[in-house]
């Protein structure tokens, strides 16, 4: 479903000089299941769901979505996924039904059809009090609602959440998290990226632990902890980083890769 | 592009700025209520400039007002006045206050001079707006000239009594002296006040002399001049300014009304993180770019419609009290509508491109300032006295457009109609153009995740050193070609300035040596790791050489005769025309060759397909950077015409350059290119039709005009063929891609594949 072959992005940097945001990645997420890319903040997973949502181009490496090369057929690319995360806002002059009906049409859905989703969707997201109410007057999870909503009002066969639960409280984080998991046991293949232990563990059937660019462990959380010989995720994830920083310190890099608190 | 995404985004981008408070204000609001009470304060100003009357100071004058046989100039009853039979309209007595400076005795001459100078340090300190200087003598002269005449009158009565003339009629007439400065307004309305009133009374003084001379007064004014405005009987009075007025009012706020929407739906989007949830929509970039540009050029369009209705109604209530205005004529909405259309869907696709590169709104507003300073100038150029509508200026975009409407609104609708056509032309393609950058902006990441940073001058400097690449960047190319204009520019005013280089030897080698060549190859060493690709530096196949040379000789009659059409369009003045001969008067044709062919081929191709067409191989597509490049090409020379003809011209040796991948048939282009042309202007200078005699069929191929061979129309077109196999065969040469070119063509080769 998302195939990802040698994945790489670098950047000019003025600072930094040459600057590898991505250092040729590689992993593949399959229907019915909710891959996880798990990593500190600016250690690449912003860059690599942004080049999956055709929005970057790759330095170099491939990947597919659907059989879709995103380089090459990026519009069909588009139409197969539904992309969320913190840098995707909701318009402040539109109210939540006008913006996600303004989506479904851009995916060229029927107006009636269209109108018949987004009655349903709009129940099972408890969203028909806030159909009326502009962008600029929602909350934070109100306004959460209408992304998620606007990502899956044409029913793509691949969902990708970048940092979905960034700024929501605990009630609303946990509605997300159980939607997103609703929409795999629709058979929906969902990449989900977060630097949250306990989202990673609670929600996804493989993960990646990504940092600077580069994948440092991958497989399914049993086979991570049998691999590593540690129960906690915390903890294993914590090793996989020092152990890596350690082995190759920042300065010594021959590309220097992003440092931490720094996402592109 | 699916049309029905293009319309569901240019409905929600209405729906968005309609409901934007601050749009609705700027779009709406603001131009009905401006007009109307910029029309109340225009008339309030005005009325502040009439009603203020001028100081000013008599110097000399008792003697003046004393003078019994010479007609009043002050009123007797009130002595600040001038007397009220010297204005046309009474009313005006009142404009002018009068001071009288006290008289002194007079002794020497040094005395003579001090009210003289008084009067002036009075005027120039601002005490009063103007001064009025009577001679000493000045009465005493009218008198005596004044007897004189009476005393010939009465000789030609009396033949009888021929007595000598008191005195000769004199040559020299007394000269009163109005001291104003030009410096300050109120002292020019009091000088233009003060002038009329002399004349008047120099009228009266004509008068009188007529009558005592029994003659009747029309003698001194045989006839009258009368006026008849035909604009008044085609309803186009005041035609001359609403024809200046409205077009400037619609493309300032064609452009203001695109700017606003423009900045808040890019940088606005930006900022407000929505961008990216349209750009990861199945919208394709170039649907949301004409959805959003669309909504802008609506908006463009119906504040430069409001404001204009709005002034229209204004100046049709207001102004038209006013004697030499009228209404703005009534077919001028016509012409105005018309040319909204274009002239909105060009500022439109300039603000959009600008406001996408903004990464805020703020940063946007920023642009404003420089869009205008650029716009102003083709606005406001054609306001100048003797700018006209002709072929040359309607290709000058915006100019051409200005041009057109005024003419319209003038009402030489039958002249201006032909310039249609070109008018559009340009707008149209400066329209694409603007579209197609708008389009770019939008699919170049690093404009729409522009990210702030600090900028750092001794950081960038170490990047671009340390960082180089085999060939420079395009913005590196763009500094070597503005390096190069500027320098260029500077180094000829000083020259105009400070002096001249003595010889043409010394200017040539100057430019090409210091000016061209030198930036682009100290450029190539800092800033590239590979001088020989960068400069091209490669044999070609040996066939590409004799092929550019032929080229060179083939293309000849072209560029000749579409030189003769730009010289035609765009008229070299005489004085540029000498200079240029002169330039070339006395200097050995071997001497010349050298220093026209050869320098400049070798220096200007180092330069122009060297480094900045290797830079600007990196934007994507081989004929982006061979048109750049030649634009900086042509730019460097000196004249307009010049300027036209060397970018053409750049355009072929560019295209020689990327399809042979090396300089020297591009050196050997250019140096056949320079010496025919020099070699052709050398022998035939002062040429005579009868050379053409000498060999049989000539006559077929070109006559002589003005001392200088021309080719005829069939040379010209069987030379433009010849060039065109020519160069389909360069066409066929494979040619290595920039790394960015191929990932366009394999971009195209997929979608191609889609579809």
């Amino acid at each position: 479903m998302i195939r990802v072959d040698g994945l790489a992005k670098h950047y000019a940097d003025l600072r930094r000089g040459k600057l590898v945001a991505l250092g040729g990645i590689s992993f593949h997420a399959r229907p019915g299941q909710i891959y996880g890319l798990l990593g500190p903040n600016g250690a690449g997973k912003t860059t690599t769901l942004r080049i999956l949502s055709t929005v970057l181009l790759p330095t170099s490496g491939t990947a597919t979505i659907n059989g879709y090369d995103v380089v090459n057929q990026s519009s069909q690319v588009r139409r197969e996924i539904g992309f969320m995360s913190a840098n995707t806002a909701v318009y402040d002059r539109m109210t939540a039904w006008e913006m996600v009906e303004y989506f479904g049409r851009l995916h060229g859905i029927a107006r009636d059809e269209l109108r018949h989703r987004m009655e349903v969707l709009f129940g099972r997201l408890q969203m028909n009090e806030i159909r009326d109410r502009l962008g600029a007057k929602m909350s934070t999870g109100m306004k959460q609602k209408v992304s998620i909503a606007r990502a899956i009002v044409h029913d793509p066969p691949v969902l990708i959440f970048d940092e979905a639960t960034v700024g929501l409280d605990v009630l609303v984080a946990r509605a997300l998290l159980n939607s997103i998991a609703e929409l795999r046991d629709h058979g929906k293949c969902i990449l989900f990226s977060t630097h949250i232990m306990r989202e990673a563990e609670k929600l996804c059937d493989r993960l990646a632990v990504i940092h600077r660019g580069r994948i440092l462990a991958e497989g399914t959380l049993e086979e991570l902890r049998d691999q590593h010989h540690e129960r906690d995720l915390e903890e294993l994830f914590f090793q996989l980083i020092s152990r890596h920083d350690e082995c190759h310190p920042p300065e010594s890099e021959v590309d220097r890769t992003l440092e931490a608190g720094r996402d592109r | 592009m699916n049309g029905s995404n293009v319309r569901l985004i240019l409905a929600r981008e209405i729906r968005d700025q309609v409901r934007d408070r601050r749009t609705l204000f700027m779009i709406f609001v603001l131009p009905i209520l401006l007009y109307p009470l910029l029309g109340m304060s225009f008339f309030q100003v005005a009325q502040f400039l009439e009603e203020k009357p001028s100081r000013v100071l008599m110097v000399g004058a008792k003697g003046v007002s004393d003078a019994a046989d010479l007609p009043s100039l002050v009123d007797p009853q009130r002595m600040n006045r001038f007397d009220v039979r010297l204005f046309s309209d009474p009313v005006q007595v009142g404009l002018l206050e009068l001071s009288f400076a006290p008289e002194e005795p007079r002794d020497g001459p040094e005395e003579r001079e001090e009210p003289w100078r008084a009067a002036r340090r009075a005027v120039q300190a601002g005490e009063y707006d103007a001064a009025v200087f009577f001679p000493p003598d000045f009465v005493e002269r009218m008198q005596r000239f004044q007897r004189a005449n009476r005393s010939r009158l009465e000789e030609k009565t009396s033949p009888a009594e021929a007595t000598e003339p008191e005195d000769p009629l004199p040559l020299a007439v007394p000269e009163p002296k109005i001291i104003f400065s030009t410096a300050n307004e109120k002292s020019q309305i009091a000088f233009a006040r003060l002038f009329d009133v002399l004349q008047n009374w120099r009228q009266e003084i004509v008068k009188d002399q007529l009558v005592a001379a029994g003659l009747p007064t029309a003698a001194a004014r045989p006839f009258n001049v009368a006026t008849s405005d035909v604009a008044e009987e085609t309803g186009h009075r005041g035609a001359a300014v609403w024809s200046k007025v409205l077009p400037i009012l619609l493309l300032v706020w064609a452009m203001t009304g695109a700017f606003y929407p423009a900045v808040d739906l890019c940088a606005g989007e930006k900022e407000r993180g929505t961008l990216e949830t349209l750009l990861c929509s199945p919208a394709e970039r170039s649907e949301i770019v004409l959805g959003k540009l669309v909504t802008i050029m609506l908006f463009s369009m119906a504040t430069a419609a409001l404001n204009i209705v709005s002034m229209g109604m204004t100046g049709w209530l207001v102004l038209a009290q006013l004697p030499q205005f009228g209404p703005p004529p009534a077919m001028a909405v016509v012409w105005l509508s018309l040319a909204l259309v274009p002239v909105s869907a060009l500022f439109s696709a300039l603000c959009l491109a600008l406001a996408a590169f903004a990464k805020s709104t703020k940063e946007g507003q920023y642009y404003l300032m420089p869009l205008l300073l650029v716009t102003m100038p083709l606005v406001v150029l054609p306001m100048a006295p003797g700018v006209e509508l002709n072929l040359g200026n309607s290709l000058i975009p915006v100019t051409g457009v200005v041009l057109l409407l005024r003419s319209m609104i003038e009402g030489n609708v039958v002249q201006a109609l032909p310039f249609a056509a070109p008018v559009s032309a340009v707008t149209l393609g400066c329209c694409l153009l603007a579209i197609r950058w708008a389009v770019e902006q939008f699919n170049s990441e690093s404009v729409l995740f522009r990210e702030s940073e600090r900028l750092d001058p001794t950081l960038w400097v170490r990047h671009l050193l340390e960082d180089r690449r085999p060939t420079p960047s395009a913005s590196a190319a763009v500094f070597c070609g503005l390096l190069i204009l500027l320098v260029n520019f500077f180094l000829n005013t000083s020259l105009a300035r400070w002096g001249r280089v003595e010889s043409i030897t010394g200017l040539v080698l100057l430019t090409q040596l210091a000016v061209i060549a030198a930036p682009a190859l100290v450029l190539t060493l800092l800033l590239t790791t590979s001088p020989r690709r960068t400069l091209l530096l490669r044999r070609p196949r040996w066939l590409t050489l004799p092929a550019a040379a032929t080229l060179a000789i083939v293309l000849y009659p072209t560029v000749v005769g579409l030189a003769a059409t730009v010289h035609r369009l765009y008229p070299v003045s005489d004085v540029v025309k000498k200079q240029v001969e002169g330039v070339f008067q006395d200097a050995n044709i071997w001497h010349l060759f050298v220093l026209i062919a050869v320098v400049p081929a070798i220096c200007e191709e180092l330069a122009f397909r060297g480094f900045i067409l290797s830079g600007f191989r990196h934007l994507g597509h081989k004929w982006r950077a061979i048109v750049y490049s030649a634009l900086f090409f042509g730019l460097t020379h000196s004249i307009l015409q010049q300027q036209l003809i060397a970018s053409l011209v750049g355009v072929v040796i560019g295209f020689v350059a990327v399809q042979t991948g090396s300089l020297l048939p591009a050196i050997v282009f250019h140096l056949i290119h320079n010496g025919l042309q020099l070699l052709m202007a050398h022998w035939s200078r002062g040429i005579s039709p009868a050379v053409l005699d000498r060999w049989p069929g000539a006559h077929f191929l070109m006559f002589v005009e003005d001392g200088s061979l021309v080719f005829r129309w069939p040379v010209i077109a069987a030379s433009a063929v010849a060039a065109f196999v020519l160069l389909r065969w360069f066409h066929a040469l494979p040619y290595e891609k920039s790394t960015e070119e191929e990932r366009y063509a394999a971009q195209l080769r997929a979608q191609r594949r889609d579809d």
